[in-house]
């Protein structure tokens, strides 16, 4: 039985989606350290789009070295690196797949600065640094501010010019230009900070820039927090921004000519609503390591995340803000108060792979279309399941967020064991289908002399 | 070169550098920070313990007559709190509950014991208070033994006069009594703390942790080593007791100060109970025999060898307090006559005085502030045979290397002949307390009374002495006998040959002194 609600074409200004649902960003370390990009990156992204997806939105693609979240992700940051964008659009665009490319910049959310980056501090609207890790930072000069705005700006045009359907700016999940956003990151003296208008000028002269490089036929999106929740960990930070605050933002960036909103929440990322689900310990064991030298608070997260008589401890203050939301549609209810206020289409995520759910929040007028990643990373084929009539594959994901720590240090994949009947091996198996096709593979069976 | 660290190899020096990326340097800055402020607590609660622990101070009276009476002169217990010295009280809280903690042991309260409570202060007439090792510790000063109390009539009010012979205090029951509680099961920290809140007195968390851990466990053993010491002479029933307005100066002093084994002393050297003497008039006393058997002939060293007695060691007497003290008694006058006087009888009396008396008694006596020889004056020889060459010569050896080196001790053979200024209020008399009253002295040992009480503070002007022989005295004294060893009445047959007539004349005449 097909669904009329999620299988609905969704007509943007500038692009048509075959359906309601998307690809939400997310992505291994698959590319090559100095930011071009792999086969593998290719193979993952086509998966989703052979799975049935309307769209893909890219995990986060820098557009500055300085602005790299971490190693090993495709950037943005330069003309040389459009050829593969379009190997990965072109890729997508077999399976009547659209794909949307998200510029971003890391701010002083920087997990793992790299060789390039960890002798200097990141660049962020505020010299304070992360509350969560403790990631260093300085606040960018002006002219700082207008490198980067033309940054984003160059982003959009290379993506235009590999042939991709839009781009989105990452302006959500406590990144660089949330850190502009959130009253509880920007402090600000100058025209930057301060009052909402000022917080919100570095996105809306983003869009500005970016409608002047590419014109206004081309898809722009802006992911948005509706709420900061920038206590949600430790109570004695402050709240960051309200709903008020987040519509108001909201009807900025469609004024300034944005055609979509992807809403969402939070002040950092990860956060205890976002992705909502599981923080596990044992996962943070083994693999924060990796992250443990960025930031001045690393080694006392490992202590708290290691030593199982501090795990209750650090879980109370993950788990406070978590009681009083849902897993599934975390952020529906805010997402619709920001819908209510806009007249562009909206996608939300947070907590979707339930058809029931999905079919609600887009019939009742939550939200256009949602998005999703985890549950497409469990079952790559969810749209097609749904579409076959079930509301929820055999196995779905049960959103433990094992692949969120894995992430950080391992091809990313689903890892929650009890999906594969406690078989690891299997498990590892599925995870590593990313790297197939492999890239020299056509070669050595054409008989060629690789070492020569 | 501060952030680099030479790595030496055997191609050369490698140079490590370190500290130079963001993260690292702000670490490195943290924990430099943190060890600063640790070192720093560190510092402040070492230096704050320190001062808590090595403070020394005296609560001070601007006043001289109430520092004589409550100022310490350093007998409170002192040292340091690992080895703490000297004391014979345990601390204000401790000293302060202890007859609510052990009511059976004495039942009146200090005040029974002939301690002179005044309104206003909190402590006795001869109790100090004083901040040492933590703690506020008590110690016993010149007045508890030098100030002594009189009625004109049982139902007049008391008048406290200073520098008198304490003739109502029983000394000895004191520190029994404060030694067999402090020894008792019932003196713990948690009593202590109690019976102090009920009394109103805030005790504060320190203390109540130093009482806890330390303090309780402290005064028994410290009481236990005293009692050791001292316990031939406090606890063998055969022994006579010092009994009101007495003290056996010198056999505590051989036990506390320099640790004799009294039970290889012959046992009547242990005997040797004698009146507390007057403080009032010093100056014309320099250079006389002084003490009862005159083996001294130095206030200074007279002074603090008294001190010592108080509780006052080398290491923690106050010589400053006790100079200022000693400035004082030099000229303090002595009590006037409470009655009134027959101005024509005296003067008769002084006639009978100059020619009787003077010699070894007046100021100006060519023998007065000498020593009589025992066989001529005669009285009890038992105190004079409780000082001997062996204490005289360890006496030397306190306070070595020091100008308060005792330089005047020698044994004499005899008791001193002393002035009699204020005699009227040092009854009763001779060395030993054992006539009660002039009239008395004035008689032939076998006239004089052989068992009286002593201790209650009635004055009866007419024999010159107190009230020795009422319901009342014999209720609040205690029981003098002249029989026991040490107590004899005999000897001082000067003027039992005047005429009844001439008796009343220097009677009267004695009392203007």
């Amino acid at each position: 039985m097909e669904d009329g609600v999620i299988f609905q074409p969704l007509q943007f200004r500038n692009l048509r989606v075959k359906n309601r649902l998307f690809r939400s960003n997310i992505s291994g370390r698959f590319d090559n350290y100095n930011g071009t990009g792999t086969q593998t990156r290719i193979n993952w992204e086509e998966s989703f789009a052979k799975g049935g997806v309307g769209a893909i939105i890219s995990s986060y693609v820098p557009v500055s070295l300085r602005g790299r979240i971490m190693p090993n992700y495709a950037m943005i940051d330069a003309d040389d690196k459009v050829p593969f964008w379009r190997a990965v659009g072109d890729a997508v665009h077999r399976h009547d797949c659209k794909y949307i490319l998200q510029l971003s910049h890391s701010g002083r959310q920087r997990d793992n600065p790299g060789v390039e980056n960890f002798k200097t501090k990141a660049l962020s609207s505020t010299s304070k640094k992360d509350t969560f890790h403790g990631l260093l930072c300085e606040a960018m000069t002006l002219k700082q501010i207008k490198e980067t705005i033309q940054d984003f700006a160059n982003g959009a045009r290379r993506a235009r010019q590999a042939g991709l359907d839009g781009v989105e700016l990452h302006a959500s999940h406590g990144y660089l230009i949330t850190q502009f956003l959130s009253s509880a990151i920007n402090d600000r003296k100058d025209e930057y900070g301060g009052v909402l208008r000022n917080r919100a000028a570095f996105l809306l002269e983003i869009i500005a820039a970016i409608r002047k490089e590419v014109g206004d036929d081309f898809h722009l999106q802006a992911k948005l927090n509706a709420v900061d929740f920038a206590n949600a960990l430790y109570p004695w930070e402050k709240k960051g921004n309200t709903l008020q605050e987040g519509i108001q933002v909201a009807k900025w960036a469609e004024e300034a000519g944005v055609d979509a909103i992807h809403v969402s929440i939070g002040s950092i990322f990860p956060h205890p609503l976002l992705p909502p689900g599981g923080f596990p310990p044992d996962e943070l064991n083994w693999w924060y390591g990796t992250m443990i030298g960025s930031g001045v608070r690393g080694y006392f997260n490992y202590t708290m995340f290691h030593f199982h008589i501090l795990r209750p401890i650090f879980s109370a203050f993950w788990e406070r803000t978590k009681k009083s939301h849902p897993i599934e549609a975390v952020s529906s209810e805010y997402c619709k108060a920001v819908k209510q206020n806009v007249s562009v289409p909206i996608i939300n995520t947070g907590g979707y792979q339930d058809a029931r759910v999905i079919r609600r929040v887009i019939s009742e007028g939550y939200t256009d279309a949602v998005s999703m990643a985890r549950p497409l990373v469990a079952n790559r084929d969810l749209p097609h399941i749904l579409r076959s009539g079930k509301d929820l594959p055999e196995r779905p994901c049960t959103f433990c967020n094992r692949c969120l720590v894995n992430a950080i240090a391992n091809p990313l994949g689903c890892y929650d064991e009890r999906r594969f009947d406690g078989d690891h091996a299997a498990m590892v198996a599925k995870i590593m289908e990313v790297f197939h096709p492999e890239p020299f593979l056509e070669s050595e069976r054409a008989g060629q002399d690789v070492r020569a | 070169m501060s952030d680099e660290t030479i790595i030496r190899t055997a191609e050369g020096d490698l140079v490590d550098r370190i500290y130079s990326d963001p993260v690292d340097l702000y670490q490195h800055r943290f924990r430099r920070n943190l060890l600063l402020v640790v070192v720093l607590v560190a510092v402040v609660v070492a230096i704050a313990l320190l001062r808590y622990f090595l403070a020394d101070r005296p609560v001070t009276y601007g006043d001289i007559r109430e520092h004589f009476k409550y100022g310490s002169i350093g007998s409170e217990t002192g040292g340091s709190v690992f080895t703490p010295v000297g004391g014979v009280l345990p601390p204000y809280l401790i000293f302060k509950t202890l007859p609510a903690i052990c009511p059976d042991k004495l039942p009146g309260g200090y005040a029974s014991l002939g301690l002179i409570f005044e309104p206003g202060h909190e402590l006795p007439v001869g109790i100090s208070r004083r901040r040492r090792l933590g703690l506020d510790e008590v110690g016993v000063n010149c007045a508890a033994c030098h100030t002594g109390t009189v009625r004109t009539a049982p139902e007049s009010a008391t008048q406290i006069v200073l520098g008198m012979p304490a003739h109502q205090l029983n000394l000895e029951g004191f520190f029994q009594f404060v030694q067999a509680c402090s020894l008792d099961d019932r003196l713990t920290a948690g009593n202590v703390i109690a019976k102090a809140k009920e009394s109103g007195t805030h005790v504060s968390l320190m203390q109540r942790l130093l009482l806890h851990l330390f303090i309780i466990q402290r005064i028994k053993l410290e009481t236990l080593s005293l009692r050791n010491r001292i316990s031939p002479l406090l606890d063998d029933p055969t022994l006579p007791q010092w009994g009101r307005g007495r003290v056996d100066t010198f056999n505590p002093y051989k036990a506390i100060q320099f640790n004799w084994d009294l039970t290889r002393l012959p046992r009547a050297e242990l005997m040797g109970a004698a009146d507390f003497p007057s403080l009032w008039n010093q100056q014309p006393r320099e250079g006389m025999h002084l003490h009862w058997d005159g083996n001294n002939t130095s206030l200074d060293e007279r002074n603090l060898s008294a001190s010592l007695g108080a509780g006052v060691t080398p290491v923690t007497v106050d010589y400053a307090a006790i100079q200022r003290v000693h400035d004082w008694i030099l000229t303090l006058p002595p009590p006037t006559f409470p009655f009134s006087i027959d101005a024509s009888r005296s003067a008769r009396g002084k006639a009978v005085y100059d020619a009787h008396c003077a010699q070894c008694h007046s100021f100006t006596g060519s023998k007065t502030g000498t020593v009589e020889d025992i066989a001529s004056i005669g009285t009890d020889a038992y105190r004079l045979n409780s000082y001997t060459y062996v204490l005289a010569t360890s006496q030397a050896l306190l306070f070595p290397d020091n100008v308060h080196r005792f330089q005047h001790f020698s044994k004499t053979n005899g008791y001193a002949n002393v002035p009699l200024d204020g005699v009227w209020a040092r009854a009763p008399y001779l060395h030993n307390g054992s006539v009660p009253t002039l009239a008395d002295l004035l008689n032939p040992p076998a006239e004089r009374p052989k068992v009286f009480a002593r201790g209650y503070d009635v004055y009866d002007e007419h024999k010159v002495g107190f009230v020795t022989d009422t319901a009342a005295a014999r209720a609040s004294g205690s029981t003098y006998d002249t029989a026991i060893p040490g107590n004899g009445n005999g000897g001082h047959l000067y003027g039992i040959a005047l005429s009844s007539e001439q008796k009343q004349d220097l009677l009267e005449y004695l009392k203007t002194l």
